[in-house]
């Protein structure tokens, strides 16, 4: 019942969109394709949809070969980013679209329709039309068509990223329960963010991919804890982790001259050599005994304030868990938690992690 | 210094109305005279100036034996070669327009913009060029001065407008509406009849418009392709001026040809005022 | 998307299009190299005498062709102009807005020839108002039958016909304009001319060019209103190249030299308009 892809390889110019992708999907669980802007996570949701033919690999779902079934017959079903609906059709006639189109019979129908419309909360919408509706109904209704059909594969693309902060909330916690309440459970959830926070909070298995390439799959507490490389850990997190390069060297851990460490006892069997230094930035602490930085740039985020700054050729940021502005060029002290710094080979390789086992 | 620019502004707006009305407001009044008042100079004011007579209108509604113009006959042609040779444009135009905008095509060094620029660059072939080989070859298989070889001409006339409104057009709309139809289970045909077609009304009735209007004023073909059998409007009317001109037939003819496609004007004011012209005029 | 549905939309027109032009299009050039006239109507092959002839003896085609080339250029810049004032007029608030936007928009939805027939009675010497209007100052200018003043009646003519196409297009475009760049000039203090010379302009240039273009494309066909009002006359002082290709070879039945100078024409055209539209791209894109 499985969902199969192996070595997709999509290279539409002189640049790989989808570079030998080999994943494998259960259905009954939600899977988290974590990338940034054009990492290829549409491009993979539109080739398994069918949208898109790739150049080389195949893809297997129930044993049978999906390339050679056509998009139209292949009952998968995606929400977009865009508030996708049929302008010219009123909410019921965009839910029911796709039942009609299966030539379903009229009692089911109504059933299947108005169960979506319940529950995603549109009840008495019915005959509104799509222009007259908020953003967040239209991609309610989005979803409801979706629900409706019963796909065994839900494809959505960052289906959240144009709604405001609260409205994604609510949301969020909707889609979580529609995926993993019993009935769903035969469905596979392929869900697309460039959300950290967002991928953590939807608790599936994440998939992480860059430049088209899968970098890390795992359980979300896995990835967090233990990224595969560099470009997941700055992937993963948001603001990205710090990575400076830095060298061991005498029972000390170098930044610069400025920045320097004795080595914790965790780090204790790492030999003397450069390394990428990663930490993520809630752990940098405003510290009175911490180093001397510059600030650059001061953002408040809701109930936090994200700090730019910089020691000569150090940068990094550092999340302040108050709201307080800045001036550009102030100096504040931080330190450093030393007990959660991960460090990388200059290649990118995870080395050290605080969570390895 | 506001109050001069207001001024000049309304000036010359007015200035430029008067200069479109003029024609319009000539052929109105010359269209009450008869060969009286127009040879005794030029006079405006019916009534006042000269004594108005229904002569120009009635003659347009005779047939030849009566002396008549009978330009209904043209009229009826006119309408039936433009409606015509639109909706086959629009048609075919519509359907290439969403090809060149949806899918991608590549033959050699040809690719979707030349393929588009190839349509839309029959606009620039003079009537003149077009109609001597035309003559010639509607001659060979016989539609020579028959409504069916003027409309084969005017579809070549007509479907560069269109495919160029439309492309425009169908580059605006989200192609997720599309890819959306085809995950609910349409084949590529039903996506483009049930979803895309009925909500690209305002799009094909723009570029239905400007077919109307660029069939409707032409002149040339007809006036080289035709002759007896069939004659259309212009045709009909230009003829009028080459024998001793009787004005006001000629200016009450102009006035009956020209007056449908003011109506056009309202609709495309309307379309422009809603802001769904700029969808599909760039 | 790529399915192999793609064709079934693409090729109705295309192969429509082709099937109505391929044998017009293969036969001009094979009739450009023939010497079909009215004393030897037939294709008989005369290699590139047409062209020689063209080419080395024909100083009419090339005056024509420049006589057309000031016609075009000097109507559609005209309309540019006047059709822009017009559009930025009525493009904000304006008493009566609807009612000139409709008004301006009238003269293109009007037969040109039929339209052209009116101005020749409206420009008549002796009996039309324009001269019944100027004999106030005492002057009765021969407005048809002088070879400057028929030009000038010729441009007067397709200005009123055409501003007005210039007119919707850039009226079209206005509105499609964003408002945010203005909403940062208002803030900016800056006055009703810097707005425009540096947040209209520059955002129009594109909108522009593709006005320009295509209204030089259909002016370039100049045809209708040359036939009705001067009949390129008095002797060529009006004829266009249409018009010329016309006389060559549907009154005199040249055919075959006909053909030669449409060909010919056309790869003109299509040199020139190309480098035209690079031109305008240059110049207008670069503020």
């Amino acid at each position: 019942m499985s969902l199969n892809l192996g070595n997709i390889i999509f290279k539409p110019t002189d640049q790989y969109h989808l570079n030998d992708i080999s994943l494998n999907f259960e259905p009954g669980k939600m899977y988290t394709i974590l990338g940034r802007t054009l990492s290829g996570k549409t491009t993979l949701l539109k080739t398994i949809a069918g949208l898109q033919t790739p150049d080389s690999g195949n893809i297997q779902f129930e044993g049978k070969d999906f390339l050679a079934i056509p998009v139209w017959e292949r009952n998968v079903a995606m929400v977009y980013q865009q508030f996708i609906n049929y302008p010219h059709l009123n909410v019921k006639q965009n839910i029911e679209f796709p039942l009609k189109q299966r030539k379903m019979e009229e009692n089911l129908i109504e059933k299947e329709v108005s169960d979506a419309i319940q529950k995603v909360g549109l009840k008495g919408f019915e005959s509104r039309k799509i222009q007259e509706l908020s953003g967040g109904q239209q991609q309610r209704v989005a979803l409801a068509r979706s629900l409706a059909k019963k796909a065994k594969i839900l494809l959505l693309d960052e289906p959240l990223v144009n709604l405001d902060y609260k409205l994604r909330e609510g949301l969020r916690e909707e889609f979580k329960k529609l995926f993993t309440g019993s009935e769903s459970s035969q469905s596979i959830f392929i869900y697309a963010s460039t959300d950290p926070l967002e991928a953590m909070q939807l608790n599936g298995d994440i998939i992480v991919i860059d430049e088209g390439k899968i970098l890390q799959t795992g359980s979300s507490k896995e990835v967090f804890e233990n990224p595969a490389n560099a470009k997941v850990a700055e992937i993963t997190n948001d603001p990205a982790m710090n990575l400076n390069i830095g060298r061991i060297e005498n029972n000390k851990l170098i930044l610069n001259n400025n920045i320097q460490f004795n080595l914790p006892s965790s780090l204790q069997t790492m030999s003397s050599d450069n390394y990428l230094v990663g930490i993520r930035a809630t752990d940098l602490h405003l510290d009175n005994n911490g180093f001397d930085f510059k600030v650059d740039i001061s953002e408040i985020s809701g109930s936090e304030t994200f700090l730019h700054l910089h020691n000569q050729d150090i940068k990094c940021v550092a999340t302040i868990e108050e709201v307080k502005s800045y001036e550009v060029d102030e100096n504040v002290k931080i330190n450093f938690d030393l007990s959660k710094i991960y460090l990388f080979k200059e290649s990118g390789e995870l080395l050290y992690s605080p969570y390895q086992k | 210094m506001p109050k001069l620019y207001t001024f000049l502004k309304y000036f010359c707006v007015i200035l430029w109305s008067c200069f479109v009305i003029a024609p319009f407001l000539w052929a109105i009044s010359t269209s009450f005279k008869d060969f009286n008042s127009v040879t005794g100079g030029a006079t405006y004011i019916p009534w006042l100036q000269f004594e108005p007579t229904l002569d120009g209108w009635s003659v347009l509604f005779k047939p030849g034996s009566q002396g008549g113009i009978n330009i209904i006959g043209p009229y009826f042609n006119s309408i039936f070669v433009t409606f015509t040779a639109s909706f086959i444009s629009i048609a075919l135009g519509t359907l290439a327009a969403y090809a060149l905008s949806r899918y991608t095509f590549k033959a050699g060094f040809v690719q979707n913009n030349d393929i588009t620029f190839f349509f839309i660059s029959q606009r620039i072939m003079p009537p003149v060029v077009l109609s001597i080989p035309f003559f010639i070859f509607l001659s060979t298989i016989g539609l020579l001065d028959s409504l069916a070889g003027l409309i084969l001409v005017y579809i070549v006339l007509l479907m560069p407008i269109a495919v160029w409104i439309m492309v425009d057009f169908f580059n605006r709309v989200p192609k997720e509406i599309d890819e959306t139809a085809l995950i609910d289970g349409c084949n590529p045909f039903q996506a483009f009849f049930k979803v895309v077609l009925p909500n690209s009304i305002p799009g094909m009735i723009v570029a239905g418009l400007f077919c109307i209007i660029f069939g409707w004023i032409d002149f040339f073909f007809a006036f080289i392709l035709t002759f007896t059998n069939v004659q259309l409007l212009p045709v009909k009317i230009v003829a009028l001026n080459s024998s001793i001109t009787p004005w006001w037939s000629l200016s009450a003819a102009a006035l009956v040809s020209v007056a449908p496609l003011i109506i056009v004007a309202f609709i495309v004011e309307r379309f422009l005022s809603k802001g769904n012209l700029t969808g599909a005029l760039k | 998307m790529n399915f192999k549905h793609k064709f079934v939309f693409l090729l109705p027109g295309l192969i429509v299009l082709i099937g109505i032009l391929i044998f017009p299009i293969i036969f001009t050039v094979r009739l450009s190299l023939s010497g079909w006239n009215s004393y030897n109507p037939g294709l008989d092959f005369v290699g590139i005498k047409n062209y020689i002839r063209l080419f080395t003896d024909d100083p009419r085609f090339w005056e024509s062709f420049f006589r057309l080339s000031f016609l075009a250029i000097t109507t559609v810049f005209l309309q540019y102009i006047i059709g822009f004032f017009l559009a930025h007029v009525v493009w904000k608030d304006i008493k009566f807005k609807r009612f000139f936007r409709v008004l301006f928009l009238i003269p293109m939805m009007t037969t040109p020839v039929i339209m052209t027939v009116i101005w020749r009675t409206f420009f008549h010497e002796s009996l039309g108002p324009l001269n019944d209007f100027l004999s106030i100052f005492g002057v009765q200018p021969q407005w048809l039958s002088s070879p400057g003043l028929a030009k000038i009646s010729i441009i007067v003519v397709e200005v009123w016909q055409w501003t007005s196409f210039m007119f919707l297009l850039l009226l079209a475009g206005l509105l499609s304009l964003p408002k945010e760049p203005f909403l940062a000039a208002s803030i900016d203090g800056a006055s009703p001319f810097k707005k425009f010379m540096y947040v209209t302009f520059p955002l129009m240039a594109p909108i522009s060019i593709g006005a320009i273009i295509i209204r030089l494309i259909e002016a370039s066909k100049i045809m209708d209103t040359v036939f009705v009002l001067t009949s390129g006359g008095p002797g060529t002082a009006t004829e266009t190249s249409s018009f010329y290709i016309f006389i060559k070879g549907l009154r005199e039945f040249q055919m075959g030299y006909a053909a030669t100078m449409s060909f010919t024409y056309l790869i003109i055209m299509i040199i020139s308009l190309t480098i035209i539209a690079k031109v305008l791209t240059k110049v207008l894109m670069k503020e």
